[in-house]
């Protein structure tokens, strides 16, 4: 795989290796390895705000009262019904962007600079705008409605349930798809031309073509975009904080969101904690998926 | 043949459908950002509008209020001063991110030069180490942070930021340039070495020039990283001392009674260092993204 295989270490070369090193793993281990290590302690503890001196260790009383608790099992369920809308729609979005990318126009040309935009603002900044287009009292969208005619006076998008998940999944998407169309541009271009020509040789039509050339090669790719899509999805945070507080009555409350209540709104860290491990964990499962999906991780070993 | 022009027109056409969809958001918030409160909320909306005004821009700048703004109450003028923090909040993102960018040229440079060229004992291992913490997601592991911040007495301060930042920007910028630079021959590296140059003088003599541009995406990665945070930015800071922008512009536009043109005056003010850097990176910063997410 490696084209130059690196020389023998002299001796004081691993001095060097490993002061260029360690310095950068012991970073990352502090905020990765010791914040879960932390998290699990935390979790078997009693951790409140107004009882900072006591943290008695309590077993798994904390996960048997969030896992019991009746905002847990709602929370994980808008979750899912989230990422089912969020993740077919950033993917199935991305895949027909590409093609309006790759063409060869000069509307590809402006598009090809337009779709990094949304991708390179926070995402903060990007559910603050698209509260606002849905507001009800100013918003565009309701302008847009109200001057086409189709609603009569503003509808508080927002402050019901289905619209209120509905307005953040759509600048979920807004935010996502450039991801997504990218990442399949990448993929459209590496179809050698010649799979292409012999489709059409063979008098397959460009809808034909889609089906048995573009498809077929583009299942990787899809397979890794509904992986990555879905862990985003899930730990989807910032546009609630902005768009919805979690509300309207916890509608929008998806599982980041109410580990983020139960730390900073209830103040009790044992159950943050605990939430915190119940989400990673339930995490690995999609990024042991995703590392076997990829095959980056074959390129060191020699 | 007119069947192909139909579909390039079709095409074109939903390619503006997109662009706008893309481009109209942004649109708003600078149409916003310089009309008085008064025409924002008319019904339907002005989509062109008839009064222009710096008025929002000038409060943010000078702190004084915009015309026909007193009347809407004492309560109001207070609530909006909160937007004027974005100006000490986009000097704090902005040392916090180009330290951030600093820390992977630094450190992220010569870790990924040493996993490409040199073999010592363990280095598989830490490769893997940090490859597999590229993909751990914030949200899972922010809530801790809090706690270890604060433990390490670092609440409110740039050095938790940076320090944060760094840990989760690092991995990519070490895993990007350990391929790249492997793909840079050794043959003149192992001429200076065997001439008597350190590995660090061959890293910056020889190597780095010819990787010049790959560093600088990352480092502008790491920036952007950094500056568009916010999970760990609201966890781990408390006041104007620290609070990034993103931060200010959220608390701030959250409140249902602040004045929506003052807080799009900040959210322009927020996007312009993103989009800058979007434009100017752009080629790298679509490859890097290609490589971080699948890697062929």
């Amino acid at each position: 795989m490696t084209a130059h295989p690196a020389p023998r270490a002299r001796s004081g070369e691993a001095r060097y290796a490993y002061a260029t090193v360690l310095p950068v793993v012991a970073l990352i281990a502090l905020f990765t390895i010791y914040p879960i290590g932390s998290a699990v302690v935390t979790s078997l503890r009693e951790v409140v705000l107004y009882r900072p001196e006591s943290t008695p260790f309590v077993g798994l009383k904390n996960y048997a009262a969030v896992i019991r608790s009746e905002y847990f099992a709602s929370a994980w369920r808008h979750t899912l019904t989230f990422a089912a809308g969020a993740v077919p729609l950033a993917t199935v979005a991305g895949f027909a962007i590409a093609h309006l990318l790759n063409a060869r126009t000069r509307t590809a040309s402006l598009l090809n600079v337009a779709i990094l935009l949304p991708w390179a603002i926070p995402t903060v900044i990007s559910g603050i705008i698209w509260a606002w287009i849905f507001n009800s009292s100013y918003g565009a969208f309701n302008g847009a409605l109200y001057s086409l005619g189709l609603v009569d006076s503003y509808v508080p998008w927002l402050s019901r349930p289905t619209t209120a998940l509905l307005s953040v999944l759509f600048a979920h998407v807004w935010k996502e798809v450039p991801l997504t169309s990218i990442l399949y541009l990448a993929a459209l271009q590496a179809i050698p031309e010649e799979l292409f020509d012999a489709a059409r040789a063979d008098g397959a039509g460009a809808l034909a073509a889609l089906r048995h050339v573009t498809v077929p090669l583009l299942i990787p790719t899809t397979l890794i975009i509904v992986v990555y899509e879905t862990m985003i999805a899930i730990v989807t945070f910032d546009l609630l904080y902005v768009m919805t507080g979690g509300g309207p009555a916890g509608a929008t409350s998806l599982i980041s969101y109410y580990m983020y209540n139960s730390m900073f709104t209830s103040f009790n860290f044992g159950h943050g904690a605990a939430l915190a491990v119940l989400l990673a964990a339930s995490l690995v499962i999609f990024i042991v998926l995703y590392m076997r999906l990829l095959r980056s991780e074959e390129i060191y070993r020699e | 043949m007119t069947r192909r022009a139909w579909a390039r027109g079709a095409g074109t056409l939903l390619g503006l459908v997109v662009a706008c969809y893309i481009l109209a958001p942004f649109g708003w918030v600078a149409l916003s950002s310089i009309q008085p409160e008064k025409e924002l909320f008319r019904v339907p909306p002005q989509w062109i509008p008839r009064v222009v005004t710096t008025d929002n821009y000038r409060f943010i700048f000078t702190g004084r209020f915009p015309a026909g703004y007193q009347e809407t109450g004492l309560l109001r003028g207070r609530i909006s001063e909160k937007a004027r923090d974005a100006l000490p909040a986009l000097r704090n993102s902005t040392i916090v991110a180009v330290t951030v960018a600093l820390l992977n040229l630094v450190l992220g440079t010569m870790a990924a030069y040493t996993f490409a060229r040199i073999r010592f004992r363990g280095a598989g291992a830490l490769y893997m180490f940090i490859l597999a913490s590229r993909l751990l997601p914030p949200m899972a592991v922010a809530i801790p942070y809090y706690l270890i911040v604060s433990r390490l007495g670092l609440l409110d301060r740039y050095s938790a930021l940076v320090l944060i930042h760094a840990a989760f920007t690092l991995p990519f910028t070490v895993w990007f340039l350990t391929l790249y630079f492997r793909r840079v021959p050794p043959d003149i590296e192992e001429a200076a070495l065997v001439d008597g140059a350190t590995r660090l003088q061959a890293l910056l003599r020889i190597v780095a020039p010819v990787a010049a541009p790959a560093v600088a995406a990352t480092a502008a990665f790491a920036f952007m990283f950094s500056y568009n945070d916010f999970p760990f930015a609201l966890f781990v800071t408390s006041t104007i001392r620290s609070q990034t922008i993103p931060v200010i512009v959220s608390v701030t536009a959250v409140n249902p009674d602040v004045s929506f043109g003052v807080v799009a005056v900040t959210v322009v003010l927020t996007m312009i260092p993103p989009v800058l850097f979007a434009m100017i990176f752009r080629n790298y910063i679509t490859r890097g993204l290609i490589a971080v997410t699948t890697t062929r």
